[in-house]
């Protein structure tokens, strides 16, 4: 089971409000404007997600991960290339000095970054489809992409997968946010998108 | 002097204890966010009584919360409904909380992590109202550690760009540094001058006094480039054996020719014998000079292999001379 052009196009919109609110909560914090987009929603297997990932020269990855639970269960993955992490805890913390490394305390950093978007773009979708959910901690995971998204499950489940651009004073950064769905998730997903479409016309 | 737990309530005798010392602090708030237990641990580094705390908003007891990202974290969690972490990174210190009371007038303010936890839809409804509670872990130990790593990864980054038997810069420094000044000659629009000294006879004078007075024979060298070339962007190296070089932006040749020169005069002033020289009685050097000039294009590799000809061009000369190349091409 899959979802349509016109069910993911209608998720474009919904997560985007999510972002929105992100971004406002990521600028205050930043000090300095942060603006996030959406610009597509797919559904992919994690060997495609991966891919897409290595052939961006993403080998290792930084990735927050939670997981929510409610009328659909997800984990919800958000990764970045680690030199992107870097920079964007870089721009976060509003330091000079670039860092080599992720530390502990820039780790924690990340996770906070992460665990205010995640929680803004499932408020958002939670708001907009009238569902309600559950969320844990954040937790961070270092690693080469496969690695990261094979942790459980098989690489050729499916995920839903969400491109998110990033952009602070000159700096893009490139995020993927990926969710992943059992079955029945996925057929819950479908149905929700389809209720709130037909509520629209 | 702790706040009881819910009266009558079904929960196990020893999780007030248990609460009481967990060795991190421990806040639960009702649903219009009042205060409504504060653990010991909270209260002890606040230096706060339980009465102080109960029944207010976090922001009336502490003031500087006002306004804060901690506050309107704790909004958005209860909002949402989500867990929320706040990192010490980005919010290093938001409750006033100090080891000891003693500590208070210092700046001693603990290093905090904050997970700000709503109850979760399964548990609200065993609960009379929606209740959520934050969690404060002291992480100054982490802090000072990772900072005391990063200041050893520093110092052991500067240690291995140092010469051990000259303390002067070595190879490595040189060729990290070298392709930047090259490029800022262009930028700046100011001659790179570098010159390469080489001890005359230094075979003949290890084989003589032996290589412990060979290698003092170095340092005494090295000292005299480091008192000569002293301005903060100059740059001494060892090169190899018993070859230094001096980097140095912004000079111009007739200046770097006079501070090699001068170091050469310096040199026999030091006045170590060598018997084995044929064209002194002490240690002498020869130099070669090799001058980047706005405007031309090299490259650190080109700049390097003139130096290197015109200082043989001074020993083919007859050593204890300064050799220069006006231009590099």
């Amino acid at each position: 089971m899959t979802l349509t052009e016109l069910e993911l196009d209608a998720l474009v919109e919904v997560f985007n409000v999510g972002v929105g609110q992100a971004a406002s909560a990521l600028s205050q914090l930043a000090g300095d404007t942060v603006r996030l987009n959406v610009p597509k929603v797919e559904m992919l297997t994690k060997q495609g997600v991966s891919s897409e990932l290595t052939a961006q020269g993403a080998g290792r990855i930084c990735a927050v991960k939670q997981e929510f639970s409610g009328v659909l269960n997800t984990e919800a993955v958000l990764m970045f290339p680690v030199q992107q992490s870097l920079q964007l805890v870089q721009m976060m913390v509003g330091d000079d000095v670039p860092l080599e490394q992720l530390g502990e305390m820039e780790q924690e950093a990340l996770a906070e970054i992460g665990n205010i978007l995640l929680n803004s773009v499932v408020s958002g979708v939670a708001d907009v489809l009238k569902l309600r959910f559950e969320g844990s901690l954040p937790c961070v995971a270092l690693g080469p992409v496969q690695d990261v998204l094979g942790a459980q499950g098989s690489l050729d489940d499916m995920v839903l997968s969400l491109q998110i651009d990033f952009a602070i004073d000159a700096l893009e950064i490139q995020g993927f946010l990926v969710f992943m769905l059992d079955v029945e998730s996925v057929a819950s997903l479908k149905s929700t998108v389809r209720a709130f479409l037909e509520s629209l016309s | 002097m702790n706040a009881p737990l819910t009266p009558g309530c079904d929960c196990p005798p020893w999780s007030a204890w248990v609460l009481d010392h967990l060795q991190l602090g421990l806040l639960v708030l009702d649903a219009e966010q009042r205060v409504v237990f504060a653990n010991r641990w909270f209260l002890q580094h606040t230096g706060l009584t339980a009465p102080a705390l109960l029944q207010r908003q976090l922001d009336e007891v502490f003031e500087q919360l006002k306004g804060s990202a901690f506050l309107y974290s704790l909004t958005q969690a209860v909002a949402s409904g989500f867990p929320t972490l706040l990192s010490q990174t980005l919010h290093p210190a938001p409750f006033p909380l100090y080891l000891s009371a003693a500590q208070r007038d210092q700046d001693k303010l603990l290093r905090q992590s904050i997970r700000i936890i709503p109850a979760g839809l399964s548990q609200v409804g065993s609960m009379d109202q929606r209740y959520t509670f934050i969690q404060i872990t002291d992480v100054t130990q982490s802090v000072m550690r990772e900072r005391l790593l990063k200041a050893q990864a520093s110092k052991l980054k500067a240690l291995a760009n140092v010469d051990v038997l000259t303390g002067l810069g070595n190879r490595r420094l040189l060729d990290d540094s070298l392709p930047q000044l090259v490029r800022l000659v262009g930028k700046q629009g100011a001659a790179l001058s570098l010159v390469m000294f080489d001890i005359d006879y230094f075979k003949q004078f290890n084989d003589t006094y032996g290589h412990l007075a060979g290698d003092d024979c170095l340092r005494q060298v090295a000292g005299v480039l480091r008192q000569v070339f002293r301005r903060p962007a100059d740059l001494v190296v060892r090169f190899g054996g018993e070859e230094l070089v001096a980097v140095l932006p912004e000079t111009e040749l007739d200046d770097a020719l006079a501070l090699a020169n001068q170091v050469l005069q310096q040199v026999r002033d030091l006045a170590i014998v060598n018997a084995g020289s044929r064209v002194a009685k002490v240690v002498t050097l020869s130099a070669g000079v090799a001058v980047l000039q706005p405007g031309t294009a090299s490259t650190p590799m080109n700049l390097l292999q003139q130096v290197d000809q015109v200082m043989y061009a001074a020993k083919s000369a007859g050593r204890n001379q300064v050799c220069w190349q006006p231009e590099a091409q």
